[in-house]
């Protein structure tokens, strides 16, 4: 199939363009966050929709477009692909962005460098579509660090604290390793193929390349945080904006990015899947393990998302592993399941930090009186994420069962009583949350319920809607996440 | 919409509408919460019994909705003999303790979201014995949990020395997640093996290898011990029964208790045959006699007048486990019996302890007595409800336990038998003895000149409802016949229709 198809570069256009175009805007028109925040989203959507009717396009094969120049074994050019992964994590992500933007319009209001948030927020973005749309690996460094760089900023972005810019600068310092690693990674397996383009038709990866590998599972693998690589992430996740919290960890790019690699330069799917599955068991551990101490609801909702990635991890490992499609399904719903969750349960913090200023779990008791709706969202994304029926997380994890013991192999069995017990473990943290949230305030005048801005509303209870909706109706979301990854 | 799925969707409908209805409007219905209350659940009750004729004709009412067609996950709901008792029970359970609520809790502000959720308590055990699908037998069964964990969250009572509610609540959520998480193990492993979530499929016919059968009953008893509160698996039961605010407490202990015979009997004795049960015959019997003969000694170590009820409870089970144990007909007949009666009889006990407490306002059993004189007509229902629970003849409970006995006797372990009959000795002991001690004697908060307290002038609708059951805890001992009726029909659909 001929690379011709414009439609596919139009996303990453729209992104950068808007970029560009709302800095300028936020420079020489208007400032006011209500307007930027409004054009953000609709750049947000615009690309969302873009992508969306890449995924509809009829055919098997995926749509591509590029640039190829003639050269050093195509060096230079540029060819992008938009295949079910890369729809799926894209449109994740672009999603968020739409609730993220949103969100923003009020939410940002006490900040005031609103013009270069939102193009960031744009970038970021720009930088996971590009990633998961490119089949060159050196396409692949530079949209890695196009989206690393501008999450750096958006971390550290209020500056005036000392806490987010060390956490800013913790995540520069680990990234930048990450992204060098990558780099090396890249120049290794070339030295092996002499080749940039992905999938390589590799029988079995040779030295330079097994070392190359080695080199993108550590690089990446900072990215996606996995364990023992995971140390920026609290920090990242706690200090940040609640908006940018809830942006990052719906951005799993990084980890598909990991699968997709592996399998294109030939690396065995079984013995990927069977470290999917041990590195899968650390995560569940230390996340849930970490996450029993924060104080700090952020941060517990930072280590829950390690731990989270240990379930998904769990299941696409399993499926790897045992050659069930199905089970790498149910990883990727979950994944999907779980953006959805967290980013609700990020901004519903947000809210709460925005008008009370609350950081420590001690801190939300009374958020019932004082925020209804708030408290009610960020149940729903709390419930959702324990795995109750009939939420999203609960879905996700009856899929991950089944799908699992497909398998029926002793090895599987014995992490599934570890992701059981890691399940409950995980009430440990999550409850006393809803326990707090529900508490009265141990004053008898009791401060009268704050109005929520429309801003904050909207996609608020949008994101709960769909964790619902996820839950009750499964089916197009099972669709979707399926053929994802093909081994 | 033929009538009878008018009515299913009844029984869950009217106090979910209701629920949605209080939690949308709470200052406009406040005024009207503790009636709306009511008649939902009357009404839920209402639809349950309009039923049986239709179980009479041999019809087993239904509905079926495609909710996950990929998956073949269905939303069906159904009611048939098995389902029956339980469904009434809860439902009985619920209205009179919506009604005892309206005298022992404060019609304040938050009233409405109170009774909201204890709908939405209900809704949730009725789902969980009206469901035909996996998902949503789950999904009921930790409605149920979420609900009550809310209410004594929010409005348990905790005792200065004790754990404050917050704990409590968490530790009775976690251990009965534990629970719930080992029968959506064994659900999930059904579910692969056949690929159908309905129970009535299920009934059909698994094949399992030999070892997973073993391993899926295991953890479907384990998993649904937790519920019944069996030791030792009860630890949550004491704390969370004596925080709870009494109407809770009374659903609690009178109904939510025997979902997990329910589970026990819907799951692992419908599915499997009696050759896969046999091997858990007598673990089952021997988990039943410690939890009666623990409960009753613990019972009689406390001397909090509401834990000393709690531990009854979680005697009161191991009897239900044992009758169900023994797997012949008498035995499981009587324990389903025995939910029945348990519950009449535990509700009773537990609202005359409430009245107590709400005339002395202390749960201490040895700053309490002497209460027979100042409200005689309570104490004639304590009476009625502790002789009961000791099973003395014609009392309702007697009849229960004469069945499970006599299945028993039945099967080769006769020891085990007789062990449990004496057993219930204890019961004897502790009961009399929280009776004598609260209601007989010389009551500590009189005046040491003796001058006679006045009588206790006492809410009518919480005497109402404990007269009621006291009537009934006499009628069902001495008519037996309808309810047994009803639990008869039960058994041809256990262990592959021996009967």
């Amino acid at each position: 199939m001929s690379p011709d198809n414009t439609g596919v570069i139009l996303p990453l256009l729209i992104l950068v363009g808007g970029a560009f175009t709302i800095y300028l805007v936020a420079r020489l028109i208007t400032s006011r966050n209500e307007w930027l925040a409004v054009l953000t989203a609709t750049v947000f959507a615009a690309a969302l929709g873009a992508l969306l009717a890449l995924g509809r396009a009829p055919g098997n094969a995926a749509p591509m477009w590029g640039n190829i120049m003639a050269g050093v074994s195509g060096m230079g050019s540029v060819v992008l692909q938009a295949d079910r992964g890369a729809v799926f994590v894209g449109s994740i992500a672009l999603a968020m962005g739409l609730c993220v933007a949103v969100y923003s319009g009020r939410y940002l209001s006490l900040d005031h460098r609103y013009r270069t948030y939102y193009p960031l927020l744009l970038l970021m973005v720009t930088g996971l579509l590009g990633m998961v749309m490119t089949t060159d690996l050196f396409n692949l460094y530079l949209f890695t660090e196009l989206m690393s760089i501008a999450a750096y900023v958006l971390v550290a972005f209020r500056r005036r604290t000392d806490t987010s810019i060390e956490a800013g600068f913790k995540y520069l310092i680990m990234g930048t390793v990450g992204t060098l690693t990558l780099l090396m990674g890249i120049t290794l397996i070339y030295r092996e193929t002499g080749a940039m383009t992905l999938p390589q038709s590799i029988v079995a990866p040779g030295v330079w390349a097994r070392a190359g590998l080695a080199c993108m599972w550590v690089g990446l693998g900072i990215k996606s945080a996995i364990v023992p690589l995971h140390t920026w992430q609290p920090d990242a996740y706690g200090r940040a904006p609640s908006s940018v919290s809830a942006l990052l960890s719906s951005i799993v790019g990084p980890f598909y990015i990991l699968l997709k690699l592996s399998l294109g330069l030939g690396f065995p799917a079984q013995e990927l899947g069977l470290g999917l599955m041990v590195c899968a068991m650390v995560n569940m551990l230390l996340g849930n393990g970490m996450a029993l101490m924060q104080t700090h609801t952020k941060r517990l909702l930072a280590y829950s998302s390690i731990a989270q990635l240990g379930y998904v991890m769990f299941s696409i490992g399993v499926g790897l592993r045992y050659g069930l499609p199905e089970a790498v399904q149910a990883g990727f719903f979950l994944l999907a399941a779980h953006a959805a969750m967290k980013g609700l349960a990020f901004l519903s913090k947000g809210v709460c930090h925005f008008y009370d200023h609350t950081t420590t779990i001690e801190q939300l008791r009374g958020t019932f009186q004082r925020l209804p709706l708030i408290a009610i969202t960020f149940s729903i994304a709390i419930m959702g994420l324990i795995g109750i029926p009939p939420l999203a997380g609960f879905t996700g994890k009856w899929f991950i069962l089944t799908e699992v013991w497909r398998a029926a192999d002793g090895w599987v069995y014995a992490g599934s009583v570890i992701f059981l017990l890691n399940t409950l473990l995980s009430l440990g943290y999550y409850l006393p949350i809803l326990a707090m949230m529900f508490s009265p305030l141990p004053t008898q005048d009791t401060p009268p319920p704050v109005k929520i801005s429309g801003w904050m509303i909207v996609p608020l209870v949008a994101l709960a809607i769909l964790v619902i909706v996820i839950g009750v109706f499964p089916g197009p979301l099972w669709q979707w996440a399926g053929d994802v990854l093909t081994f | 919409m033929t009538l009878e799925t008018t009515a299913l969707l009844l029984i869950l409908g009217a106090p979910l509408v209701t629920t949605i209805a209080l939690f949308s409007f709470p200052r406009r219905l406040q005024p009207v919460a503790r009636w709306l209350a009511g008649g939902a659940a009357a009404l839920s009750l209402v639809a349950m019994f309009s039923l049986i004729p239709a179980l009479r004709r041999g019809d087993v009412p239904a509905i079926a909705l495609n909710w996950m067609p990929a998956a073949g996950i269905q939303f069906d709901l159904h009611i048939d003999w098995l389902t029956l008792p339980f469904a009434i029970t809860e439902g009985a359970v619920t209205l009179l303790a919506i009604i005892y609520a309206w005298g022992s809790e404060a019609n304040d502000a938050r009233a409405p979201y109170f009774y909201g959720l204890l709908l939405l308590f209900s809704v949730g055990m009725a789902g969980t014995t009206l469901a035909d699908g996996m998902v949503l037998f789950y999904t009921f069964w930790e409605l149920m949990l979420i609900a009550s964990c809310a209410l004594i969250l929010v409005w348990g009572h905790a005792s200065s020395s004790g754990p404050s509610r917050r704990a409590v609540a968490l530790k009775y959520f976690i251990f009965t997640h534990l629970g719930s998480l080992m029968v959506l193990v064994s659900l999930v492993i059904l579910y692969n093996a056949t690929g159908t979530d309905r129970f009535s499929a299920l009934r059909a016919g698994v094949t399992l290898a030999p070892g997973m059968a073993t391993t899926v009953i295991a953890l479907f008893i384990l998993g649904f011990c937790v519920k019944m509160a069996i030791f030792p698996l009860h630890i949550w039961l004491p704390d969370a029964h004596t925080v709870a605010p009494m109407p809770v407490t009374i659903m609690l202990a009178a109904a939510m208790l025997s979902m997990g015979a329910y589970g026990i009997l819907r799951f692992p004795m419908s599915i499997f045959t009696i050759e896969q049960m046999q091997p858990f015959a007598v673990p089952m019997m021997i988990l039943g006699i410690l939890s009666e003969i623990y409960g009753a000694l613990m019972a009689l170590a406390e001397r909090d007048i509401k834990r000393i009820i709690a531990y009854s409870s979680v005697s009161q089970m191991g009897y239900i486990l044992y009758g169900m144990g023994t797997l012949t007909y008498n035995g499981l007949a009587g324990a389903t019996l025995h939910v029945i009666y348990h519950a009449i009889v535990k509700a009773l006990l537990f609202m005359v302890v409430g009245l107590v407490v709400y005339v002395t306002g202390k749960r201490n059993i040895d700053e309490i007595g002497g209460l027979a004189r100042r409200m005689p007509v309570v104490t004639a229902c304590a009476a009625i409800g502790i002789m009961a629970i000791i099973a003395v003849p014609p009392l309702c409970v007697f009849d229960s336990e004469w069945m499970i006995f006599a299945g028993g006797l039945e099967t080769p372990y006769v020891t085990l038998s007789v062990i449990t009959i004496f057993g219930s000795l204890l019961t004897v002991a502790y009961a009399l003895w929280f009776g004598s001690r609260i209601f007989l004697g010389q009551d500590p908060a009189e005046t040491a000149d003796g001058a006679p307290l006045p009588r206790a002038k006492l809410p009518l609708a919480m005497v109402a409802p404990t007269v009621l059951l006291a009537a009934l805890a006499i009628i069902e001992g001495v008519f037996p016949a309808p309810l047994f009726d009803w639990v008869a029909h039960e058994l041809p659909l256990l262990l592959g229709g021996r009967w």
